[in-house]
């Protein structure tokens, strides 16, 4: 089985290999979506990280009679594997493998060290049923070859988090089904980004999609460290009915000197100016609706504006996922069995409060 | 304006500015708020018509909503019984219009209206197409009778000879005269019985779609209601069909196109256009379009001073002129009808594809089927209505206006627009009397001209008081349609105009809220247009301001940035054509023409329905 596999040739079917986040981007690029490049260090690279160093079955045996409610257990469990993962050399075809899938992606972007984020992609996170959302954890701007097999390294780690373990105790996932793969996306030079959902996810409106935005990186939006812009757009008549300009009083953005990505403070005319434009609002709609068709489910879908890039090539989808919440609901009628007359009659009979 | 128990003036004590004094004998005295009704007024809530009456009203064009008030009232009460609803009441203070929907009945009543609902209603629906059809028999009867009502002249110093022998017609002039207008007001009175035939159901039928939809989709717009339900092939764009087709016809023969292009009064075209066979050919084609395409109203059709396109034949030229001028640059002029219909179409698929289960799937489809039966009739009736038959009804009014100017009553025809219906039999009547009487008998020429100048003056100071949206007390619940559909009676409504918007000077108001009824945003210099014969001051790139607008004003949008009107929602004939154009619009802005000042630049932001000024003129 492949170590590394290249976002283009990732889909649905290549899930336990590469995990849900990196399947899905894979499976936009295939529906023509404009997905930022990149690769997955598949579950393999990480099953023969943990078997080929032996830390396996040491990982398994620590896990084994765990009270995940036991929080010092759970904590001296946790960092006990995480200082074994740490200290475990990558064996070699693995890392030469990262080393190579990061020279190709640079090669690719024309560019000698690609800024990319890294994400763990873990096989059953994202499922619609499992929400593993932000278990795992996510390093951007990452520079250097070696920094990726580090950064690498640490989302594999980030799989047995005190938090990541009991959640699946709780949940009845066993430790030794849940890999783990990892993405490796070029990152966009945010002018803007957030999340998008293709229904409003504030009443299961499925008309609408509803647009958070902020200035800079997705980062502050996903954390709520901002009070979004929102837009809520009718999918099909393409009216936006909603428009709320917050003030946006930090933003995500890279830092040479920091050399990582810092929240820094946004100047007071910005705060208060709408980070998207309309044309930006409706192609990003126009992409909402389209992921939602291919995958056939609403979606919950991370977008980017790439500011060195002119309008339309820089609206970017850097991640999509199914929708739970909503999904879930809503399987019965809203209005019944009814006919035009019983509606009518319905109608007919009814009065409106008015005080 | 409310006190703090949330309730407006008591229209007992409501007091209208001194400037208005005497316009109570303006109106029919069932019409003022009186103490032996005292009671039942007090506990009722009443609201300012703004949209039949949005000006103060000329005594003459009261007849309208006289006949409405029955009509629209004794369909829900009387004939199709939708249960729980009553009629609309309305009442005059100081030259404006206040309705009231009337609370429900009690259950008993309500229980057996039901009954006739399921009966009558359903039937309706059933055989809309062919009901229809007699309708539209039964109405143009009406108007070509209404036409036919002879209008004496003049009354002749002698009756004439085949009047009095072989044998005497036994009834003369004066006979003729005072019966023109009883049977003209008798025929309009009964064009707006049938008015409201089947509209109640639509406008019934249409808020059983929008509840249906907004069940589905909770937060879908108004608008996008409207684009599902509207259609492209209705009577009131039939006008503009007229046009584009004289202009293409026009096209076929250079010396027709030419004298079309010219500026000039349409008067002087028509002489020139008669002086050559091709031209005599399109003023045949010219007629054949008039009757009944061209009796628009410039305006609603409410009123006498809106004009029509058949009283000033300049506008409709005019826009022959712009189409012609459009052809030769090789546009397309004609609106493409079926690519409107298909589009809509693609609309309510793409709706029906977001619904979730079998059961709704179904329960969309049954309520869409029942609104798109009988939606035409809201766009249909319009156009025969209040445009062509109000058309008609106006020009033997005028007829009249003239006979009066001639024998002494009046001053201009116009002023017979300032007496009631009650009163003009009177005048008439005393013309009759005097010729009847003999020559050289005096009349009170005086006394009504007096009255009808001291008439104007009222309606002039009326027309810049600020009355008050509401009087008495709001009610817990409203059940009639029109209250809901029409006027937008909503507990937000309400609020507002407890909230005392009409206290407000306009010049501190910067921003006015309508209806979002055509997307985009757009910024640019006012025109405030009240009349439509003011639209040769419009310039390219303008943002049109009026109180509502309609077919006769259809070549206007391709100039304008924006569209903002007073009246109208989202199927509003604003609404739909700024959609068509991708001109931004906000309909139903309420009190637009008053706030905004011709070159305000205003901002006019079609997705929320908000209106900004930015900076006064």
């Amino acid at each position: 089985m492949e170590l590394i596999l290249n976002f283009d040739s990732a889909d649905k079917a290549s899930l336990p290999q590469v995990g849900g986040k990196n399947a899905s981007l894979g499976e936009m690029i295939k529906a023509g979506i404009r997905v930022p490049p990149g690769f997955a260090v598949t579950t393999a690279s990480y099953q023969s990280f943990i078997a080929e160093t032996g830390i396996e079955n040491a990982i398994f045996a620590l896990l084994s009679d765990l009270d995940v409610d036991d929080v010092d257990a759970l904590n001296r469990v946790s960092a006990g594997i995480q200082e074994l993962m740490n200290t475990a050399a990558m064996p070699e075809r693995v890392h030469q493998g990262i080393l190579d899938g990061y020279a190709e992606l640079c090669r690719m972007c024309g560019t000698e060290k690609v800024p990319v984020a890294v994400r763990s992609s873990a096989t059953a996170e994202d499922l619609p049923t499992a929400s593993f959302a932000g278990q795992q954890d996510t390093y951007l701007w990452v520079l250097g070859a070696e920094q990726v097999v580090d950064s690498a390294k640490r989302c594999w780690a980030s799989l047995f988090t005190p938090r990541a373990i009991s959640y699946r105790v709780k949940n009845d996932f066993p430790h030794e089904k849940v890999l783990i793969s990892v993405g490796v996306q070029k990152m966009v030079h945010a002018k803007a980004a957030g999340v998008m959902f293709t229904l409003n996810p504030t009443n299961g409106d499925p008309s609408k999609v509803v647009i958070e935005g902020s200035w800079g990186l997705g980062e502050t939006v996903v954390s709520g460290s901002v009070t979004p812009d929102k837009f809520v757009v009718d999918k099909v008549i393409m009216e936006v009915s909603e428009k709320t300009v917050s003030r946006k009083h930090i933003e995500c953005v890279y830092n040479a000197e920091k050399g990582g990505v810092v929240d820094a403070d946004v100047v007071p005319d910005r705060q208060t100016s709408c980070c998207l434009d309309d044309r930006e609002v409706m192609d990003l709609v126009q992409l909402a609706k389209r992921i939602e068709e291919h995958y056939g489910r609403p979606m919950d879908i991370e977008w980017a504006i790439d500011e060195d890039i002119p309008f339309p090539e820089n609206v970017f989808i850097v991640q999509a996922r199914p929708e739970t919440v909503w999904s879930r609901k809503r399987k019965e009628s809203v209005i019944g069995k009814k006919s035009g007359y019983q509606l009518l009659m319905e109608q007919a009979m009814k009065r409106i409060k008015i005080s | 304006m409310a006190d703090e128990k949330g309730r407006f003036p008591d229209p007992h004590e409501y007091q209208v500015p001194p400037e208005l004094e005497g316009w109570e004998e303006m109106y029919p005295s069932h019409y003022l708020f009186s103490d032996d009704r005292k009671e039942w007024e007090g506990s009722q809530f009443w609201y300012l018509d703004k949209i039949h009456a949005p000006e103060p009203m000329p005594p003459l064009d009261q007849i309208f909503q006289e006949a409405w008030q029955i009509s629209l009232s004794q369909y829900t009460t009387r004939v199709f019984c939708i249960p729980p609803a009553q009629g609309i009441a309305q009442r005059m203070v100081g030259c404006y219009m206040y309705i009231c929907a009337i609370a429900p009945p009690p259950e008993q009543i309500i229980g057996e209206k039901a009954a006739l609902f399921e009966k009558r209603v359903f039937y309706v629906f059933e055989h809309y197409e062919e009901l229809w059809g007699k309708w539209l028999t039964k109405f143009k009867a009406l108007g070509n009778e209404m036409a036919a009502v002879e209008v004496p002249k003049e009354l002749p110093k002698f009756a004439p000879e085949d009047q009095v022998l072989p044998a005497p017609r036994g009834f003369y002039a004066s006979y003729d005269l005072m019966t023109a207008f009883d049977k003209l007001a008798n025929l309009m009175i009964k064009g707006w019985q049938y008015h409201f035939e089947m509209l109640n159901l639509t406008y019934l039928a249409y808020l059983m779609f929008g509840d249906v939809t907004r069940k589905l989709f909770p937060g879908i717009s108004e608008s996008a209601i409207g684009k599902m339900v509207a259609g492209a092939y209705v009577s009131m764009f039939k006008p503009e069909e007229e046009l584009c087709r004289l202009a293409r016809a026009a096209r076929t023969s250079y010396t027709v196109s030419e004298v079309l292009k010219k500026e000039a009064p349409a008067q002087d075209k028509i002489s020139e256009l008669e002086k050559t066979s091709e031209g005599k050919n399109w003023l045949q084609e010219f007629e054949k379009s008039k009757d009944p395409w061209f009796y628009v109203s410039c305006g609603s059709g409410w009123f006498h001073h809106e004009g029509s396109w058949l009283t000033n034949l300049n506008i409709p030229f005019s826009y022959i002129k712009d189409y012609v001028e459009r052809l030769e640059r090789g546009e397309t002029i004609e609106r493409a009808l079926d690519e409107i219909d298909k589009q809509r179409d693609e609309i309510v698929a793409e709706y029906r594809n977001l619904i979730k289960t079998d059961d709704d799937r179904k329960a969309f489809d049954d309520a869409y089927k029942t609104i798109r039966t009988i939606y035409r009739y809201a766009e249909d009736h319009l156009f025969w209505v209040e445009h062509w038959l109000h058309t008609i009804w106006f020009s033997k009014i005028r007829q009249l206006g003239n006979v009066l100017v001639d024998n002494g009553m009046i001053d201009q025809p116009d002023d017979i627009f300032m007496f009631t219906r009650y009163e003009v039999p009177e005048l008439l009547t005393e013309v009759a009397t005097a010729w009847a009487l003999g020559v050289d008998i005096p009349v009170r020429g005086s006394y009504y001209k007096a009255k009808a100048k001291k008439r104007r003056k009222i309606l002039e100071a009326a027309a810049k008081w600020n009355p008050t949206p509401a009087l008495g007390v709001p009610p817990e619940e409203v059940a009639e349609p029109f209250t809901i559909m029409l006027w937008g009676v909503t507990t937000d409504r309400v609020k507002e105009w407890l909230e005392g918007m009409g206290e407000v000077k306009a010049e501190d108001v910067s921003q006015v809220k309508g209806f979002a009824s055509s997307a985009g945003v757009a910024e640019g210099p006012a025109r405030v247009l009240r009349m439509l014969k003011d639209i040769i001051d419009l310039k390219p790139g303008e943002v049109l301001v009026c109180p509502s607008t309609n077919p006769s004003w259809a070549p206007v949008f391709t100039k304008i940035k924006a569209a903002v009107t007073d009246i109208g929602g989202l199927t509003s004939h604003a609404a739909i054509v700024c959609r068509e154009y991708g001109v931004p619009s906000v309909t139903g802005a309420g009190i637009a023409t008053s706030v905004i000042k011709t070159g305000d630049i205003v901002r006019v932001d079609g997705d929320t329905g908000v209106v900004t000024i930015v900076k006064r003129a």
